[in-house]
């Protein structure tokens, strides 16, 4: 999966904010609000293609977690992405 | 023939024929008329006509009941966008910009329109302009007490010009400043300017008046009367949605973003739920003027 073309996420305040910028976006009125882990798993991926594998990998670099449970929060996180369409397959 | 103009510290300028009878309908400008400045930031220029291009559709606006449709498109080396004044109705003006937003080429195509077509066409340029300038162009109605200007926004037909209205009635020593379309700028010293202009939608209150922001206020319609302070992710989505702007310009929309964090830092965001009443006027007052 990769993310959409035209969207960018902002720090604003201390805040990681997703919107639609670019053409190919020009429609798309929603700002998505990313916590620190979410952020931090989308400026990895961004500009490449990922699997929920990858996902998965980069939170076990970067935090205490099992596999098992770092799985499961990856997978959530790409359907959730997937599902308000910033993300496609 | 040029006339300048200054609205929020930014010079633009209007080049029409001598005798075009547009000229006679534009007293809306008459309180920002400046002499005329050699190297405004942008001109619009009234044309007989333009070059066909390939014009590519790329926005077809949010077609709301009643409010103007505007439809952007991509041109060779720049933009197009035409106007009309509300769904359904057929476009009245066609302009080609440049893709710095300096120049306007503006054709209408129906003249008894010709007005809504020149201030849209000088809006919209303007707001693009602007961007990257620590300047928005909001959607919002204002009041000033105080010597504060405190801004109410919300979605058309919400009721920030009736809250305006409240404060007129209820609240001693309040002006409207703009009842549409005000300015914003975040000036030097960090601090947001609000400035009045010549866009104020069906209220004519053209004023060239500025003052410092007292509060942005997102008016909600509830039973009860109450306000809160907005966390910095609503008062970014409220400036987000309240101001003009393309964000499909890249440049654009990074001055947008930091001048939405630079308002966000300085300036307190609120929700008002309220009735159209005057009580709601004194729970705003109460918590507002307090700032």
């Amino acid at each position: 999966m990769k993310i959409k073309e035209g969207f960018k996420l902002r720090t604003i305040v201390g805040e990681h904010i997703v919107t639609g910028e670019g053409l190919a976006q020009v429609n798309f009125n929603k700002i998505i609000s990313l916590n620190e882990t979410a952020a931090y798993l989308w400026e990895h991926v961004t500009g490449k293609e990922f699997s929920v594998e990858d996902l998965t990998k980069l939170l076990l670099d970067e935090y205490d977690v099992d596999e098992a449970t770092a799985s499961k929060d990856a997978a959530a996180i790409a359907d959730k992405w997937i599902e308000i369409g910033i993300v496609e397959k | 023939m040029t006339k300048s103009y200054k609205v929020a510290g930014h010079v633009f300028s209007f080049v029409f024929p001598e005798e075009h009878p547009l000229w006679g309908l534009t007293g809306q400008y008459k309180p920002f008329e400046i002499p005329t400045d050699p190297s405004p930031l942008f001109i619009v220029e009234l044309v007989e006509s333009l070059p066909v291009e390939t014009l590519e559709k790329v926005y077809g606006g949010d077609e709301e009941p009643g409010q103007p449709v505007i439809l952007l498109y991509r041109r060779n080396g720049g933009w197009a966008f035409e106007m009309a004044p509300c769904p359904g109705r057929p476009v009245c003006g066609r302009a080609y910009v440049d893709g710095t937003f300096s120049h306007v080429r503006l054709q209408i195509l129906r003249p008894s329109e010709g007005l809504f077509a020149l201030n849209n066409a000088a809006m919209l340029v303007f707001a693009f302009s602007t961007a990257s300038l620590d300047t928005l162009e909001m959607h919002a109605s204002v009041v000033v007490n105080s010597g504060k200007a405190f801004l109410w926004l919300a979605k058309s037909g919400t009721g920030k010009s009736t809250h305006s209205q409240l404060w007129l009635d209820n609240v001693q020593g309040s002006h409207l400043l703009n009842d549409d379309n005000p300015v914003v700028r975040v000036m030097e010293d960090g601090h947001t300017e609000v400035f009045g202009t010549p866009w104020s939608g069906k209220t004519p209150c053209y004023r060239n008046e500025h003052y410092p922001a007292g509060a942005f206020t997102e008016i909600v319609r509830s039973p009860e009367n109450r306000i809160r302070r907005k966390s910095v992710l609503e008062a970014y989505a409220l400036l987000y949605s309240s101001s003009s702007g393309f964000k499909a310009d890249p440049a654009m929309s990074d001055g947008l973003n930091a001048t939405y964090e630079k308002i966000i830092t300085a300036t307190p965001c609120f929700t008002l739920e309220c009735r159209p009443d005057a009580d709601a006027a004194r729970v705003s007052s109460e918590t507002l003027l307090k700032l």
